[in-house]
Order: C-alpha cells, then structure tokens, then sequence
C-alpha cells in the first residue's frame, strides 16, 4: 500500500468546454482588446472627432461581441436556460461577476457606437431614431468612454480568469492566463480593428493613428510571447501534474496547433512579413492585411490550444 | 491466518450491518437540537467485490436515465507487470478485487458551488450535502470542469448538471440511508454522521486508517476510503 488511494474514471467524458467556448473567449478578446485599444489612443491623443478607427472599434466590437454571446449561448445544455444565469447570481463565481460586467458592457458599448457612427446612421432605415437615441447621451460620452474602457479591459482579462478557475487543468490554472488573454486580446483587437479602418472607413495606411499602432504592436506581442513562456517554464518545472500537462507542448495531440498555429502563424509570420520583405511590399496594403489575418488566427489558435490541450492534461 | 481474519472481518461486518440505523438515528436529533451534522461516506476497499449493485440501486433510487450514473466502480490491479498474479498465478487475469468508488466527494470547500454562476450548485443547509437546485442550473458545464475529481454530468434527461448527494432528495430527507450503502450486502459502504461522536462512522473511523482522494487539492472531501491492506507473508 502507497498510503494513497485514486481513481483514473470520470462522470464526464470529454472536454466540460468544446471549441464553442474558444470562440466566444475569442470573440471576447477581440471585442475588448480592439475597444481597448481604440478608446485608449482617443484618452491618450484627447481627440474629439469620429475618427475611423474609433468607429471601426467600436462596430468590430458590437459584432464581436454579439457573436461570442451566441456562442456562449449555443454552448448550454439547453440555450433556452439563458435566463437563468441573468437572474441568478453568485458572487462567488468568476462567471457570475463577468455576466455583470458584460451587462454594463454591452449597452454602453452600443451607445458609443451610435454617437461614433452617427454620420453613417444616417442612411440606415431607422436613422433618424438611432440618431436621436445618440444625440440624447452625446453630453455624456467622454465618462461614457472611460467607463468603457474600464469594461473592455476587465471583459478581456475576465475570459482569463473565467478558465484559470478551474483548478484540475496546470496548463489552464495558472495566474498568468488573465494577464496572457489581456495582451492576446490587445494585438488581435488592434489587428482587426485596423482592417476595419482601412477596409470600410477609408483609414489611410499611413495615418498618425496607424502608425502610433504600429509601434505598439510590438511591444504587446513581446508581452504575450513572454506571458506563454512563463506558462512553460512553470509548467517544465513544476510538480509532477504540472510536468505531464508539459507535454501538450512537445508530442502531445494539440502541439501542432501550438507550434505552427500560436507561434507560426501568430508571431513567427507577423515579424518575417514587416522585417524579413523588402520595404516596398511590407508597407503595401496586401502585407497589412496579411499580417492582421496572421495576428487574428494566432489569437484563435492560442485560445483553442488552451482550452483543449488545457482540458486534455488533468491532474 | 488469512482465512481466519477475513472470517472476522465478515463478522464484524455483518454486526456493523445491524448497527447502521443506530448510527442514523443522529439525523433527528440534528432537526431538533442545534446540532449540525457532517455526513460522511466510508468506502472499504477491503469489502468491495465489484459487483455493482450499489450503481444499480443508486440508478433506480434516483431516476437516472440508461446509460448514465452517478457513481462508477473503477476496477484496479496491485500486480507487478510481467509477474504472475499472486491470487491465481497467472499471468493475465482479471480476478483481483480491488475497486474504488468514483462519485461526488462531497467536498467541505466544494470548486462546484463557488464556480457555479447562478447558486444551482448548492449546499444544502439543513444537511451540509452538496446538491444541485435544478431549477437555477443554466447548463454552463463550469462546475464540470471546476471539480477536480470530474464526479459531475450532465444528466440527459433533465439538461442539467448532476452528482451524487448522498440520495438527498429521494432518500436522506425521509430519515433513509443513500440507496447504494442499503444495496451494499458486502457492508463496503458506510454512512453516517460524523459530528455525532457516538455514530457508527466516528466510531469506525476512530480505530481504522482511512484515506482521502486529492486531499493536497485542500477540498476537504467527505468520502473517507479504507484501502486494501497486502495479506500474506
């Protein structure tokens, strides 16, 4: 007798969350991270007017968002127990305090929206009355705005702590997850944001705005290639659960994703795009949107990766 | 030797199998006075033959729809690889009875009920058990991930999460034992009271070593297990 007893079988077989559940953390992420970066830029520049890439944040956000809400929704055993979770609360529960913040999140967002889009709204059948709804809260944007901001960074960073509660996964359960989902979520928003801009808002590739974003871009990729490092070298390192869940990073079923998906396509290809081509083809609209797609599907690989090698190493 | 004690230890069972509704009996003086009550479940690896009649008890006694349980018997082997068994000698076999209980453990600081969003993952308060308030569950499948023994499912019939819970509803509450540890003619299954000091399981507990699964995990479960102890030379 080792003095210890365990069992290997489960109630449950397979992953409690499937690729739904990376989606709407996804989705999530890129909803805050570009509504983030958008409304930082404005504080930071004190700008005033309805610049595009503010009004490309704020749309790629509403949809984002709307979409992940689907997921989410989709994802219950029974979608019409939605409600349940919108009327009963446990402050307890990580999931509980981020359902609060996204009900202060989403209709603010979509008030910000209206007042940034209200030239464009004007077209739509309904115009006149979205107009008249923006115009209402138009004297409150600016503490609207902060207090947006304030979401959106917490609504990125809650995707996060939501799964690094789930205290049976090492790769998942680390305190560094909600900081990793944070700075993923910035680079992918700023990506999709900035294609937003240019695509439909006719944002000039060149733009001050652009360009402060361009050079932010580094620095959080840095960010999150450390953030993933520190998971690895306390994964490698760590005690005998800790070191099993190592292998999803060398062999296991799901290191493909991560090495040519998260690393290849999320970091690896971004900085042969702008460093290793010559200067006329990395400035070119087609290296721009390329290096957007690439920033994106890293995004999406490294949720999927950690949610499914994270639910596949059980302690 | 051996034959001798397992002789014993089916007599001593077979008396404790006649004390199990003293040690119940705790329950309504706990509705009465200011008592509150820990139940705890004991498992005997020593006892348990594997033939599964707890999970079909437990099945019928709760409703749960084909196919699904809320509790598994996980079938173990202490050999040595590549050496012949020691109970039959040979060299493949599946004739050593050792299992373990896999079901809710009924944790004193359970992840289920601090994950769960909307309180359906709840304690009961006059018990202490953890129980579910199906009405409140939304289907979310946190507490599934949460528990770090994946003693929790989602039941088909009703979409919404499930565990053991001692029979709480079906059972416990009409003053009855959980519908496994009545099944049980081995006696492995032992319930009761443990805030009772002149319970059964106290007393049981108070002279056998029992393990407890994860207990690094700081959960705190309930379900104590008596392992095998190696007999012979």
């Amino acid at each position: 007798m080792d003095g210890s007893i365990a069992f290997t079988l489960g109630l449950s077989e397979g992953v409690a969350w499937p690729w739904p559940i990376a989606v709407y953390l996804f989705f999530a992420g890129i909803s805050g991270g570009a509504l983030t970066i958008a409304l930082g830029l404005r504080l930071y520049k004190g700008q005033s007017s309805n610049t595009p890439l503010l009004k490309a944040a704020s749309i790629t956000a509403l949809v984002t968002i709307g979409l992940g809400m689907l997921c989410l929704v989709l994802d219950l055993t029974n979608p019409l127990f939605f409600w349940r979770i919108l009327v009963f609360y446990n402050l307890n529960s990580v999931m509980s305090i981020g359902v609060i913040a996204l009900c202060a999140y989403m209709p603010l967002l979509a008030l910000v929206c209206l007042i940034a889009l209200k030239e464009e709204l004007k077209y739509l059948p309904m115009g006149a009355m979205l107009t008249g709804i923006a115009a209402k809260f138009e004297g409150q944007r600016r503490p609207m705005e902060i207090a947006l901001l304030v979401l959106a960074v917490s609504v990125c960073a809650y995707t996060g702590f939501l799964i690094s509660a789930l205290i049976r996964f090492p790769i998942i359960n680390t305190s560094v997850l909600p900081a990793l989902f944070v700075a993923s979520g910035l680079s992918a928003g700023a990506a999709a944001a900035k294609m937003v801009a240019v695509r439909f808002f006719n944002e000039d590739l060149h733009s001050s705005d652009m360009k402060l974003l361009h050079g932010a871009e580094w620095p959080i990729m840095a960010a999150e290639a450390l953030f993933i490092f520190m998971i690895m070298v306390s994964l490698a390192t760590g005690n005998a659960g800790a070191q099993m869940a190592f292998a999803a990073f060398n062999g296991g079923d799901w290191s493909m994703l991560f090495w040519l998906g998260v690393v290849g396509v999320g970091f690896v290809l971004p900085l042969l795009l702008n460093f290793a081509t010559g200067k006329r083809f990395s400035h070119s609209a087609q290296a721009f949107y390329l290096a957007g797609l690439c920033a994106v599907s890293g995004m999406m690989c490294l949720r999927l990766f950690i949610l499914y090698a994270g639910q596949s190493y059980a302690i | 030797m051996s034959e001798h004690l397992s002789r014993r230890r089916f007599l001593i069972g077979a008396c404790s199998a006649a004390l199990l509704p003293m040690g119940c009996t705790s329950r309504e003086d706990a509705e009465t006075g200011g008592h509150k009550p820990h139940y705890v479940m004991v498992f005997d690896q020593n006892k348990c033959v594997g033939c599964g009649e707890c999970k079909t008890a437990c099945n019928q006694a709760n409703g749960l729809p084909e196919g699904q349980s809320r509790l598994l018997l996980e079938q173990q082997s202490g050999r040595v690889e590549g050496q012949p068994c020691p109970h039959c000698g040979k060299l493949k076999c599946d004739c050593e009875r050792k299992f373990v209980r896999v079901s809710c453990q009924q944790c004193k600081d359970a992840p289920c009920v601090t994950v769960c969003p909307t309180g359906a993952a709840m304690r009961d308060k006059a018990t202490g058990v953890v129980t579910m308030d199906e009405g409140k569950c939304a289907g979310c499948k946190y507490c599934i991930g949460a528990c770090p023994y994946n003693a929790r499912f989602i039941n088909s019939a009703t979409k919404v999460a499930d565990n053991c819970d001692f029979c709480l509803e079906s059972r416990l509450s009409k003053g009855l034992l959980p519908a496994c540890v009545e099944s049980c003619r081995h006696d492995a299954l032992v319930f009761g009271d443990i805030n009772d000091p002149q319970s059964y399981v106290s007393k049981l507990l108070a002279v056998k070593d029992s393990v407890r699964i994860k207990p690094h995990l700081g959960t705190e479960p309930s379900l104590r297990y008596i392992p095998i102890v190696k007999t012979g030379v």
